[in-house]
């Protein structure tokens, strides 16, 4: 069985982001900085209406545009769209704004549909607009049970109700979705802002007709993804379409606006929950009802994967008596599609929230009562660190008791991330050169997470050299293939794979040059002896170096204005484990980003769907509001290294829990729980009850 | 956005002149240029005004000082003497958008910027502010809207430099029809007041000089609630400015944004305040009278104790 090198140099280290500099100093060059020759823009015509029956598109009058190359429509007429911003057509041109005017000049004959549904609730009624013709917008209801919860109720001293909402939280990476790409006779390469330079690969070739081996993805450096960014997409389809029609490469990045409506998004939650505990504090009887919008993909799957509204319950914990209900309703929206740790966020969020109003019922330390309740060792440990860190038994008082207008308040939540281990199919090859250089390239993907560095860091420890001395090639479908950046998997997937690399050319070359020993410093006299060419070896993905099921668990300290309504993060302590640490430096990085993006699922970000005219009311980032520098509080990242497990993914259970966490200090501090993320000022006043009510008029 | 021409204009007169029928002047253009990108606008010619001579200075006179209309507002939040002789200016300013906004946003394009309204900004909803028949945040979505309106549009005046030149008594001149009209705060906006169409009273063509402010109030504030702490809209905002002498408040005003389309004030709650010492009851009973007729919506009922709170809160930091 292969095992991680004992005292490390380098692995569980800090390493800087080998790419630092050349990000830093402009010198990367992402998919939309490509400069190809005749290079067009590409940009997309999208449906101005919630529903509507496209009967003719004319596009003549795009292409009399001057600079128009290419104009066509996204499927043959007539079709359906089922909701606001859905892709129409597409044109190619040489300037932007030969585009816009263009967009402008096609003439569509449409009948819009008379009515059309936009809100969850709307939709679970029977009468609702179909949007799917001949099917129920709410999917049947699946229930799931476990023990007997009617009768268990009975038992239980201290019983809550509550209603939690989340959402529908929009894809916001840095860099919009979007691709370059140059199709000609020898066939497509395609620059991608992709998750999956493979399923891009496989997602062109499939929808064009052309044999795999034609299609090259490139992705050399990529500004983020969290899951919606793996297929080719709508856009990247159109892009190449237009580069085959234009007979020139055509850029296609989408826009904000449309990134906020078509690229997919994390599905709602309104999750009724009742929950009951014994007198000792034991959980003993939970039920819920939940629904959610995975948009016009009904979804309707278990367990919050890519598309479906489902959520993982009771979460965390083990409830002997247990129903859970569960049904997606499709709305006129764009549809879900995987968001970091998908399900799992508005699990988190409902579960934790409802376990601080159990606990309170109860009586009980709502840290104490999940110390009971936590059936995993691992977060029980990491609940008493964190505790420790933020101060709880110093600071934490009873709800709503601290004094004054700003009231400061504590709260917990945790994480459990299934995924995270390593793809099997992942390889990789290492060119190990006369001079000394070496070259690792392996088909993943770099999306920002730092896999060049634990690439490089690897490497570099099984090798004896340093990082800097490690060149790292990904991002390209022509290296041997790996696996998609989802799942947290990616860090799990090539540390294992760089390591059997990196072993067996390390034994090839010792065998050819003759040396017991080729690391460190008898590296380069080794190298030397391979004469004139280089050694290459290939390599894969090893079993017994890397697991599963990261845990976590974050507290949070704010600061409420009881008068304005205003929620400040003061304080996120979050504690996690992966398995044995790479390189804490890329780690923390990822916790950071989690806890900032969860930040923004409790405060700040919500889709807003208008029911009167089914548009989205905030495709931009005035309104779609996300939090900013002044808005993120101290985070102190406490990691547990556990180099025996082998190495887990963190991107994704380091978001989960924030907004829990957030939503518990909320309640802590003013005494009445907000049920309904983004938490804003608007419904903390609410909540405290300051609004008056609304008399219509 | 529209192709258009562009011009520069070198006096108020050729600005005038080169702004013709169907065009529309351009000075920061974070206001502008959203509404060409969204085909809100689709002027036929930009005259730039941003080379107007004598537009981009700040005059401290004696008893009144003068901003240009091309004074950026990181000027104003910058300028030490505006911090110290009328802070509620200097927050007002600070507050705004961000460093980069600020440092290219004017004066005059502030206040003359048109609806943030979520409908009048959505490119394909065409509400009676843009010549549609409905008013749909009155119908819908209004979280973000008024709690007065003397018309069936409810779009808020969003210009924190409105309400905090409201409290300050300021005067905006405008050239029109080659005169120079000298308006309260008041009379900026009353046309936003009354007709649903109208962003504030300018008519096309009227260019903003300079704003003059009476430096008879030597103590001001401002302060503003939003959903984030920096880069975002007021939900709410509110300045206040007087003198204060011997304990007892002189030529008290309040005015609110983000609450009406003009800046909100009501001449009974500064009668009240006249005179009277800064304490809790006192402010709190200025608060009751500005937002005695507050007719709050389905979704924006919030804004009345945010309000409040924010009425007490600025006029008791006039104590210093
Ligand atoms: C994200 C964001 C957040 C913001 N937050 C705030 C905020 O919190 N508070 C706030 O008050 N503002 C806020 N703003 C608005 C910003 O302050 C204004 O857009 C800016 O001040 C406009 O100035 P400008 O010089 O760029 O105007 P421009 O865009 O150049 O012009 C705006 C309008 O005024 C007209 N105009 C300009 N100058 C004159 C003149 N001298 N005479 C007559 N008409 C003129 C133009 O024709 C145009 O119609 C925000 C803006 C953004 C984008
Ligand atoms: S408030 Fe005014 S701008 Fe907004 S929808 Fe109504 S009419 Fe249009």
């Amino acid at each position: 069985m292969p095992a991680w090198p004992t005292n490390p140099r380098y692995i569980s280290q800090s390493t800087p982001r080998v790419d630092g500099p050349e990000k830093v100093s402009g010198r990367a060059r992402y998919s939309s900085d490509i400069q190809a020759p005749g290079l067009l823009y590409g940009m997309i015509l999208r449906s101005p209406w919630p529903a509507a029956k496209i009967a003719e598109v004319d596009l003549r009058p795009a292409l009399k545009i001057p600079g128009i190359k290419a104009a066509i429509t996204v499927r043959d007429t007539p079709f359906t769209t089922r909701y606001y911003g859905e892709e129409i057509a597409a044109v190619a041109g040489v300037s932007k704004q030969a585009c816009l005017d263009a967009l402008r000049a096609i003439s569509i004959k449409a009948e819009p549909a008379s009515a059309f549904v936009v809100k969850e609730q709307d939709g679970l009624d029977a009468d609702s607009p179909q949007v799917w013709q001949g099917a129920a917008n709410a999917s049947a209801p699946r229930t799931r049970e476990n023990g007997n919860v009617d009768e268990a109720f009975g038992q239980c001293s201290a019983v809550i109700e509550g209603f939690y909402t989340t959402p529908v939280q929009i894809h916001n990476p840095m860099e919009t979705h979007g691709n370059t790409v140059s199709w000609t006779d020898d066939g497509i390469t395609a620059w991608s802002s992709t998750q999956g330079i493979s399923s891009v690969r496989d997602g062109l070739a499939g929808s064009l007709k052309l044999d795999q081996s034609k299609v090259r993805v490139i992705t050399d450096f990529m500004g983020g993804g969290f899951g919606a960014k793996f297929g080719a997409g709508v856009e990247g389809v159109l892009a190449a379409r237009l580069s085959k029609e234009a007979g020139a490469p055509v850029r296609l990045m989408l826009t904000r606006f449309d990134q906020a409506l078509a690229v997919g998004n994390r599905p709602s939650s309104f999750q009724k929950i009742k929950m009951g505990a014994l007198a000792d504090g034991t959980l003993h009887a939970f039920e819920m009802e939940n629904y959610g919008t995975a948009g016009i993909g009904a979804g309707g799957d278990a367990g919050g994967g890519g598309g479906g509204a489902n959520i993982p319950a009771p979460y965390l914990y083990k409830v002997d008596n247990a129903r859970v209900t569960q049904r997606s309703v499709a709305v006129n929206a764009g549809s879900a599609r995987a968001f970091r740790a998908p399900g799992n966020p508005p699990a988190s969020f409902g579960m934790e929230s409802a376990m601080d109003d159990l606990a309170v019922k109860l009586g009980m330390d709502p840290l104490d009562f999940r110390l009971k309740n936590d059936p995993s060792p691992i977060r029980r440990k990491e609940l008493r660190l964190g505790a420790d860190k933020i101060g709880w038994k110093q600071k934490y008082r009873p709800p709503g008791t601290c004094p004054g207008i700003v009231k400061t308040g504590l709260g917990c939540a945790g994480a459990a991330w299934p995924a995270g281990g390593g793809s099997p199919f992942t390889q990789g090859e290492a060119q190990i050169n006369p001079d000394g250089s070496i070259e690792l390239r392996l088909g993943v993907q770099d999306i920002g997470t730092g896999t060049k560095t634990v690439i490089a860091v690897v490497a570099a420890e099984i090798l004896g050299l340093t990082p800097e001395q490690i060149t790292v090639r990904v991002g390209d479908t022509h290296y041997p293939a790996g696996p998609g950046s989802g799942g947290s998997t990616t860090c799990a997937s090539v540390s294992p794979t760089v390591n059997d690399v990196c072993n067996q050319a390390l034994d090839q070359l010792q065998k050819l040059s003759g040396m017991a020993d080729a690391r460190g410093q008898n590296w380069f006299e080794a190298c030397k002896k391979l004469g004139i060419s280089p050694l290459t070896v290939h390599g894969r993905w090893q079993k017994g170096l890397s697991s599963s099921h990261a845990c976590g668990v974050q507290f949070a300290e704010v600061a409420v204005d009881t008068e304005t309504g205003l929620v400040t993060v003061q304080k996120v302590v979050a504690v996690h484990d992966c398995g044995l640490i790479i390189d804490q430096l890329t780690l923390a990085s990822q916790i950071n980003g989690g806890v900032i993006m969860g930040m923004g699922y409790a405060l700040y970000e919500e889709r807003v769907m208008d029911d009167l005219s089914g548009v989205m009311l905030n495709p931009n980032f005035e309104t779609y509001k996300l939090p900013g520098i002044a808005d993120v509080p101290e985070i102190e990242v406490v990691l547990v290294n556990m180099p025996e497990r082998g190495v887990i993914g963190i991107g994704e259970p380091s978001t989960v829990p924030t907004a829990g966490a957030i939503a518990n200090a909320v309640a802590n501090a003013i005494g009445v729980r907000v049920s309904s993320l983004p938490i804003t000022p608007a419904k903390v006043l609410a909540a405290l009850g300051k609004v008056p009510p609304f008399i219509k008029s | 956005m529209k192709a258009f021409e562009y011009a520069t204009a070198l006096s108020p007169s050729s600005a005038r002149d080169l702004i013709a029928d169907n065009g529309a002047y351009i000075a920061g253009g974070n206001d502008l240029l959203g509404r060409l990108k969204e085909y809100l606008d689709a002027p036929a010619r930009l005259v730039n005004i941003k080379a107007i001579p004598g537009l981009d200075t700040i005059q401290y006179g004696d008893d009144c000082w003068t901003i240009g209309s091309l004074v950026t507002i990181a000027t104003l939040e910058k300028d030490e003497k505006i911090r110290s002789a009328l802070p509620g200016l200097h927050q007002a300013a600070a507050e705004i958008a961000s460093p980069q906004i600020r440092n290219v946003a004017t004066v005059g394009g502030n206040l003359a910027q048109h609806s943030r309204c979520w409908y009048y900004r959505q490119r394909d909803v065409q509400c009676l502010k843009k010549n549609g028949d409905l008013c749909y945040a009155r119908n819908s979505d209004n979280r973000y809207h008024s709690l007065f309106s003397g018309n069936d549009c409810i779009s808020p005046v969003v210009s924190s430099l409105g309400a905090t030149f409201a409290a300050l008594d300021a005067t905006a001149v405008v050239l029109s029809g080659g005169q120079e009209l000298r308006w309260s705060m008041a009379e900026f906006y009353a046309d936003a007041w009354k007709m649903h169409l109208a962003h504030n009273s300018l008519k096309p063509g009227d260019l903003i000089l300079r704003v003059e402010i009476p430096l008879s109030r030597p103590r001001s504030a401002y302060l503003q609630a939003s959903d984030k702490h920096v880069f975002d809209w007021a939900l709410v905002s509110c300045a206040a400015a007087a003198d204060y002498v011997d304990g007892k408040l002189v030529s008290p005003r309040v005015a609110l944004g983000s609450i009406s389309p003009v800046p909100h004030q009501m001449d009974k709650a500064n009668q009240f305040l006249e005179g009277k010492p800064l304490d809790s009851t006192t402010v709190a009973h200025a608060a009751d009278l500005l937002l005695a007729n507050a007719r709050p919506l389905e979704h924006n009922a919030y804004k009345v104790p945010m309000a409040h709170a924010l009425i007490c809160r600025t006029l008791l930091k006039l104590k210093g």
